[in-house]
């Protein structure tokens, strides 16, 4: 008998826990397994980076591929798993730390509070962030395009269920509203499988890379239509986005972060993925997704300037970092692919934090209307001041990553000598400090807070200033991880290297 | 409603909608139906029925879904799980104004008290049969669940008294997903199969037929089956439980 630390545990453990959970109840263990389970598949992560510098990880389950499933760890797949277990381990850490006294005062509205702060703690919640985690992670790692469906689902079904949480009547209508989108979406990506596999009878993804180029080109072009569709929804890129901003404001703060940390960023690289994979040439959709993601940022960044709900406008603001990463990403050379999994790490890590200052905002204030939150800086100066760095970081000011992450795209684009999307990027960052610097300007205003709710705890800024401080970190040194990104890109965009690990032969 | 004349009810736009969708339907199916009249290319599907022998069960999408694409199985019945949960998030608690409890004083009519008592053990037993039989005939985990969570469905509308233990179906919803779970690292940490859900326990060809055979793939359907049957009761029970005290605020507040 053997111990094996292999990508499986990534999945299963999460799995196994979340089957346990009646046991966590009963034990009143959920919270500190939540916690201890993110951050041990974190260091899990953390402790195969030499191992997959030198070659990627194959996990063979049952049967070998092509026939079977596999997992592929590989630099880029790591590099997101960790991201997604430390986003899982800060949110778990928050909702944990945060406060969990009452107030003397307002007993209605207390109770109310109270039981939403519960319900964040309580076994449901625990199963689906558990399992939201697990299903981008598997998303990330799979090698197999039906398994990969299967993952989507499982964090799908995660996300419905998380939306509709708090269960008054705007997160029953962001829940509904997702359901029906989100089981859309995820049947026009099925279609594309179906045709995929009738097309080739091949369902691992370096098969289907090999013989891709053998479907007749009006059945490819219908293929990558109906996944362009399906996992434009469900990435939220431009046409397709319309729903977004109700499910970010519905649900709690909480779960948004995670929504807009992990969920996101695991269907942008599955759409990436497929298309460095499927197409020999990436360069073929190069203008229209590089289309895509401008008209996203732009779009999103315009419409963001006017929003009056603290919830709705960083919504907006992540669907705009959204169309940059695919701006850069659809470009598909090394420099901005490298530059754009930064900005993803990096843009993570700010809506997290902001994300997480919304949700100590909302109960403080019980609004986070802009014309609410008049003052806040007097009532919680650290809350504002954590608010004022990260809107620094998404404008990409230094010493802060977003600079960093910015600069090398920008280089990216420049090395390249295309300078539209230049000039874009740094359009958006102007319309970014126009709504950002508007909301700040609320919060220094010279007037009285008004607020109703019980003040928090110091203990829930923990996870905040922890992040705060990798923002910084990564600001001043982005060295430290360059290598790691250049491994990334390079795994992301090897298709050959993929091809040959898998099926043994050259392309 | 019925004062609402006929050509307000229904929206022009609505109606375009759902005929194009049925075209695009129709265009798809179109294509599927077209396809492999002309015998399948080779692929996956056939290669995996020409090496069924080695996993010794006598059912051929059995071995596909349990043990080959075993990884998947896991995967749907965690989506199952999942939806449940969601179904007892929702329901939970109550949640419309005025909710429609199950109304404990009416008894349901004779033939159906009657046919339930009939129905039911029969029904279990096919259940069971179809659970433990999947390696060799149609059927499996997944089906026989279903079939058993339904036998218990029909007590619940029959018996107005009936109801599922919570506790009971969670201790063993949560026994057998995680049984499932351990049969698959159990595979990954022996040696003799060092893969994730690999058959771990001996399967002799010459077995191939029996109902002990196909070595753990019985037992992960079983698992399978109990799962299955405890999340649909679950869910069949958390849509018909009375609301204790349901909460109007909660469902009419807005943060």
């Amino acid at each position: 008998m053997t111990l094996h630390f292999t990508p499986v545990w990534f999945i299963a453990v999460p799995l196994l826990l979340a089957f346990l959970s009646p046991l966590w109840v009963r034990l009143r263990l959920l919270m500190p397994i939540l916690l201890g389970a993110h951050v041990a598949l974190f260091a899990l992560a953390l402790s195969w980076i030499p191992t997959v510098r030198v070659a990627p990880l194959l996990e063979t389950i049952v049967i070998a591929p092509p026939l079977g499933i596999h997992l592929h760890l590989d630099a880029v797949s790591l590099l997101l798993v960790a991201l997604f277990n430390l986003a899982g381990a800060l949110v778990a850490s928050f909702i944990w730390l945060s406060n969990r006294e009452s107030h003397p005062f307002n007993a209605a509205q207390d109770r109310l509070f109270d039981s939403a702060q519960d319900r964040l703690r309580g076994r449901p919640a625990f199963i689906l962030i558990l399992l939201l985690i697990a299903g981008s992670s598997g998303m990330v790692l799979t090698g197999d395009l039906f398994n990969l469906y299967v993952f989507l689902e499982i964090a799908g079904v995660s996300a419905y269920a998380l939306t509709a949480l708090r269960r008054d009547k705007s997160a029953l209508e962001a829940g509904l509203k997702y359901l029906i989108i989100g089981s859309v979406a995820a049947i026009f990506f099925l279609f594309a499988i179906v045709l995929l596999y009738l097309q080739t009878g091949q369902l691992n993804m370096a098969a289907l890379a090999r013989d891709f180029a053998g479907i007749p080109a009006p059945m490819q072009a219908l293929i990558g239509l109906l996944m362009l569709i399906g996992l434009g929804i469900k990435a939220e890129l431009f046409p397709f986005n319309f729903w977004v901003p109700d499910i970010y404001r519905g649900s709690d703060p909480e779960i948004t972060a995670l929504f807009s940390g992990v969920l996101v960023k695991a269907f942008l690289f599955v759409l990436f993925h497929l298309v460095f994979l499927l197409l020999a040439d990436p360069t073929v959709a190069r203008t229209w997704l590089m289309a895509l993601g401008a008209t996203t940022m732009l779009v999103a960044e315009a419409v963001a300037l006017r929003q009056q709900d603290l919830r709705r406008m960083l919504a907006y603001s992540s669907l705009g970092q959204v169309g940059l990463i695919t701006l850069a990403l659809g470009f598909a050379s090394e420099a901005t692919t490298a530059g754009a999994l930064f900005h993803m790490v990096n843009h993570t890590l700010i809506k997290l934090l902001l994300f997480l200052l919304t949700a100590l905002m909302l109960r403080r204030f019980l609004s986070v209307r802009l014309a609410n939150l008049q003052g806040l800086g007097r009532a919680m100066p650290l809350a504002a001041g954590l608010f004022v760095l990260g809107a620094l970081a998404v404008l990409g000011l230094p010493p802060l990553s977003g600079f960093a992450s910015k600069l090398w795209i920008l280089k990216g684009f420049a090395e390249a000598r295309v300078f539209w999307p230049i000039a874009l990027i740094l359009l958006a960052a102007l319309l970014e400090a126009g709504y950002y610097f508007r909301w700040i300007k609320v919060f220094y205003a010279p007037e009285p807070p008004v607020t109703a709710g019980q003040p928090e705890g110091d203990w829930a800024y923990a996870p905040l200033l922890l992040i705060a401080g990798l923002l910084i970190l990564l600001g001043v040194a982005p060295f430290l991880l360059e290598d790691w990104f250049v491994q990334a890109a390079k795994a992301l965009l090897g298709r050959g290297a993929i091809l040959e690990s898998v099926l043994g032969v050259q392309p | 409603m019925s004062r609402v004349p006929l050509r307000k009810r229904f929206r022009v736009q609505t109606l375009l909608l759902v005929l194009l969708c049925g075209w695009l339907l129709m265009l798809h199916l179109t294509i599927l139906l077209n396809h492999g009249l002309d015998g399948l290319t080779t692929g996956v599907g056939d290669t995996l029925l020409a090496r069924n022998s080695e996993t010794a069960s006598a059912n051929a999408v059995t071995s596909v879904v349990v043990s080959y694409r075993g990884f998947d199985t896991l995967g749907e019945v965690t989506v199952l799980f999942l939806a449940a949960t969601g179904v007892g998030l929702l329901f939970a608690g109550g949640l419309t104004p005025s909710p429609v409890p199950r109304d404990r004083d009416s008894h349901p009519n004779e033939v159906m008290v009657t046919g339930t008592r009939l129905l039911f053990p029969t029904l279990l037993m096919l259940g069971v049969y179809v659970v433990l039989h999947g390696h060799l005939s149609p059927g499996g985990g997944f089906q026989g669940g279903v079939i058993v969570a339904t036998a218990f469905f029909l007590r619940m509308i029959a018996d107005p008294a009936f109801t599922l233990d919570h506790a009971r179906v969670d201790f063993y919803e949560s026994l057998s997903g995680s049984g499932f779970v351990l049969f698959g690292m159990l595979g990954l940490v022996l040696v003799s199969t060092a893969s994730f859900l690999g058959n771990f326990i001996p399967h002799p060809v010459e077995a191939m037929g029996q109902l002990v055979s196909a070595g753990v793939i019985p037992l992960i359907y079983l698992l399978v089956g109990i799962k299955v049957g405890a999340e649909v009761g679950a869910i069949f029970q958390d849509m018909l439980e009375p609301d204790p005290a349901p909460d109007h605020a909660l469902a009419a507040r807005e943060l």
